[in-house]
């Protein structure tokens, strides 16, 4: 259980870094929105289920499922949000034809 | 059908009194009265509202729509992975322009909030049942542009999107 756990953690983890070096090296914050939504799901997904794992059956693992479900429900509204903002305040998104 | 007053707050009264219980921990009378009464009293000024987008809600159906969602969205954040990690970051952002068949306004927003959730497409704007969406590559916006995630959610809310 624990080995298992702490192996989802390491995915998390290695999502987290990836989604970090995304937003570095996109473009524009059109797509570097895209490589923030990586850390949302599988990132915190696979950090989030390895402590639920870690933590055994009881309150604590409710507790974390709890955050993982309004995780999932909110990271969209908030990405959209910040999009939608973006795209009204006349940010164009930088396509391959014109770089 | 609308479900009539007493039910819908007894319904939301549950689960307000549940999330309670998850998140407090403590189960002594003290703490179960209070959370039952702040319960109550959430439910009863959040009971009756005209036009919720959660009239006839498929809840069942979600759940099990849920799956499907998480496989793609697994599969997305890989293709995306590669994307990022490769060297001459082969990305072809482009904004598409997606006309919906979906009528219920709950189907509308879970479709938007799928799309955002899945890594490589996030939705930038949505005007009625028109949705503008950002996509990272061709390959990330397979799934809306063929119309396969609106034909889940059509079966979700037993919607017939062939018109």
């Amino acid at each position: 259980m624990v080995v298992l756990a702490i192996g989802l953690i390491l995915v998390g983890v290695f999502f987290l870094v990836v989604a970090a070096i995304g937003t570095l090296r996109l473009p524009d914050v059109f797509s570097r929105s895209h490589a923030v939504s990586l850390t949302d799901s599988l990132g915190a997904i696979c950090v989030l289920g390895g402590l639920a794992l870690y933590q055994g059956f009881g309150i604590n693992m409710l507790k974390i499922l709890v955050v993982l479900v309004l995780l999932i429900l909110l990271n969209p509204v908030i990405a959209h949000a910040t999009i939608r903002a973006a795209y009204r305040a006349g940010l164009k998104p930088q396509t391959k034809e014109d770089p | 059908m609308k479900p009539s007053f007493p039910k819908q707050f007894i319904a939301n009264t549950l689960a307000l009194f549940s999330v309670w219980l998850v998140l407090s921990g403590k189960y002594d009378n003290f703490h179960l009265v209070l959370g039952f009464m702040a319960s109550c009293g959430v439910a009863w000024l959040n009971t009756g509202f005209p036009n919720s987008p959660f009239h006839n809600f498929p809840w069942v159906r979600v759940v099990l729509y849920s799956p499907w969602l998480f496989l793609r969205i697994v599969e997305s954040s890989l293709h995306l992975t590669k994307l990022i990690l490769n060297p001459s970051l082969p990305i072809k952002p482009t904004l598409i322009t997606y006309r919906s068949h979906l009528k219920h306004r709950g189907a509308i927003v879970l479709l938007g909030n799928s799309v955002t959730l899945t890594p490589g497409t996030i939705t930038v704007e949505v005007n009625g049942n028109t949705f503008l969406v950002h996509a990272i590559d061709d390959t990330a916006a397979k799934d809306l542009t063929t119309g396969r995630m609106e034909r889940k959610l059509a079966w979700v809310f037993q919607e017939d999107t062939n018109h």
